[in-house]
């Protein structure tokens, strides 16, 4: 079956098994390969992407169902050049990045987050954080960092990710 | 419509290409979560398969003043919103944004927690069955309903032969809550799960999940509850007859045997009913 696409803005086409997990393809055959497969049972989040713009897990999405949609992953979030997600310059200023491996997943999950939800509380944001599992950084730094980035927009009426907050 | 060689993939836009795709030997295909783990279960994928999520009539949540309709290719996070403030709905709110975790919920279907045969620990079962829910199906003798308990008994022979289309609920309950224990704060299928509802009479429904391996009305407690005073809404004393009317067989599994499953029964019972008194429609 052929499948098309938007990936990161760009046209994408698939030749192949509809059930293929999308990970699968962002990884092997469009070497995207920010997106890690580590559980493939939808528990950890650092497969997480979005798709027409909502955090979803790509270990359980067969790519048949992605057909028409618009993906994106880690990569798509900003090009070497240009400048990073506010909420990428508050995990790096804060140092709350430690092996990395979760990351990508937590940037597409809580991206999504902050964008829906301006005036999150510590407690929402822990909350939006239970699909994506750490394994180094006991999470306080990464929650201080989320909160960091909103706070940050909100004073100075700014954008996160396309919401006015 | 839109078909593959190879594996079949076809994406329905409607419930008769949907059936038709049915008829060919088709499984279906909702969000996908539970169907993508069948290798890691080793059963392999089906061969060919028809996914609902572009019938637009199997995607929405319709509220009227008595009635309410769900799809069942709405999302656990549609469902969650649309019926969020809903007087009587909050138990099922709470199981739609209770369930496994956000990521999950984005994407995991009504009709799919209802239709994994075999998962005993489905979230929106129990409180469906405290909701009395009426199951909508299609099947290849033509549209059938069904109350849901009939349908979670039998369901495997059910499906072989129809598509679960929608859930209709009547607006009975004045209150309603959804207990869940699971062993970590989040990720894990709840050990057990108690879901309750009152209705404008004041008569308590409550069933339980993930104890045995198919949800069921706890139809002995109801009993205790309606023999006694309307006092019997006091948390403590429900937990008092939950203790005394404990009639589930606790299936062993991964994440606890099945002693311990029956046996949280009783404090998940005293939960629930303060939860009920803390809703607007019992306050
Ligand atoms: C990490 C994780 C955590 C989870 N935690 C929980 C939890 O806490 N509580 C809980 O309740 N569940 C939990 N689940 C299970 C999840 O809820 C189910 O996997 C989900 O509801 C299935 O829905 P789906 O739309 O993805 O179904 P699919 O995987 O698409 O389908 C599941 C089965 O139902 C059949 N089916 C689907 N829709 C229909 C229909 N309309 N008519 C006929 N047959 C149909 C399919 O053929 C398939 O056999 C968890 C899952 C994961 C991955
Ligand atoms: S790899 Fe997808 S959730 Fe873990
Ligand atoms: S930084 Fe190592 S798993 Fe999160």
């Amino acid at each position: 079956m052929t499948v098309t696409f938007q990936l990161n803005g760009e046209d994408c086409r698939f030749d192949g098994d509809p059930m293929t997990p999308l990970v699968d393809i962002l990884r092997q055959e469009r070497f995207l390969t920010g997106t890690k497969a580590v559980c493939r049972e939808g528990f950890c989040g650092a497969c997480t992407v979005h798709v027409d713009d909502e955090a979803v897990p790509s270990c359980l999405k067969p790519v048949g169902l992605v057909h028409g949609c618009a993906v994106t992953t880690i990569e798509g979030m900003s090009s070497g050049n240009q400048a990073l997600h506010p909420l990428q310059v508050n995990f790096e200023a804060a140092d709350a990045v430690q092996c990395g491996m979760c990351f990508p997943g937590m940037v597409m999950s809580l991206s999504a987050f902050v964008r829906d939800n301006p005036h999150a509380s510590r407690p929402e944001i822990k909350a939006a954080m239970v699909g994506n599992i750490c394994r180094c950084t006991g999470y306080e730094r990464i929650v201080d960092a989320v909160a960091e980035c909103l706070d940050q927009a909100r004073k100075a009426g700014q954008l996160v990710g396309g919401i006015h907050v | 419509m839109a078909t593959s060689v190879g594996r079949l993939f076809t994406a329905a836009s409607t419930i008769e290409e949907a059936m038709a795709a049915r008829r060919q030997g088709a499984a279906v295909l909702a969000g996908g979560t539970w169907m993508m783990r069948d290798p890691r279960r080793g059963v392999d994928l089906p061969e060919a398969v028809v996914a609902l999520h572009r019938i637009p009539a199997l995607s929405k949540v319709e509220i009227g003043s008595d009635h309410v309709v769900i799809g069942a290719a709405v999302t656990h996070a549609v469902l969650g919103r649309e019926l969020h403030g809903a007087a009587g709905f909050e138990g099922l709110v709470a199981a739609a944004e209770g369930a496994a975790n956000p990521g999950i919920r984005r994407v995991a279907t009504v009709g799919g927690n209802l239709c994994a045969l075999d998962f005993a620990a489905a979230d929106l079962a129990p409180v469906l069955l405290v909701c009395e829910a009426t199951v909508e199906l299609e099947t290849f003798k033509g549209p059938k309903l069904l109350g849901i308990s009939d349908f979670l008994k039998d369901r495997h022979t059910l499906l072989a032969e129809a598509i679960v289309t929608r859930i209709h609920l009547r607006r009975d309950l004045v209150a309603s809550a959804h207990i869940r224990l699971p062993l970590r704060k989040a990720g894990d299928y709840p050990v057990a799960i108690v879901a309750l509802g009152v209705d404008k009479d004041k008569r308590c429904r409550i069933a339980v999940g993930s104890v045995e391996p198919v949800a069921r009305r706890w139809t002995a407690l109801e009993q205790a509850m309606r023999a006694g005073p309307a006092s019997a809404l006091d948390p403590e004393r429900a937990a008092e007859l939950a203790l005394e009317h404990n009639d589930f067989q606790g299936r062993d599994g991964k994440e606890a045997e099945g002693w311990y499953r029956r046996q949280v029964l009783p404090p998940l019972v005293k939960r629930g009913v303060a939860a009920l008194l803390k809703t607007g429609g019992l306050a």
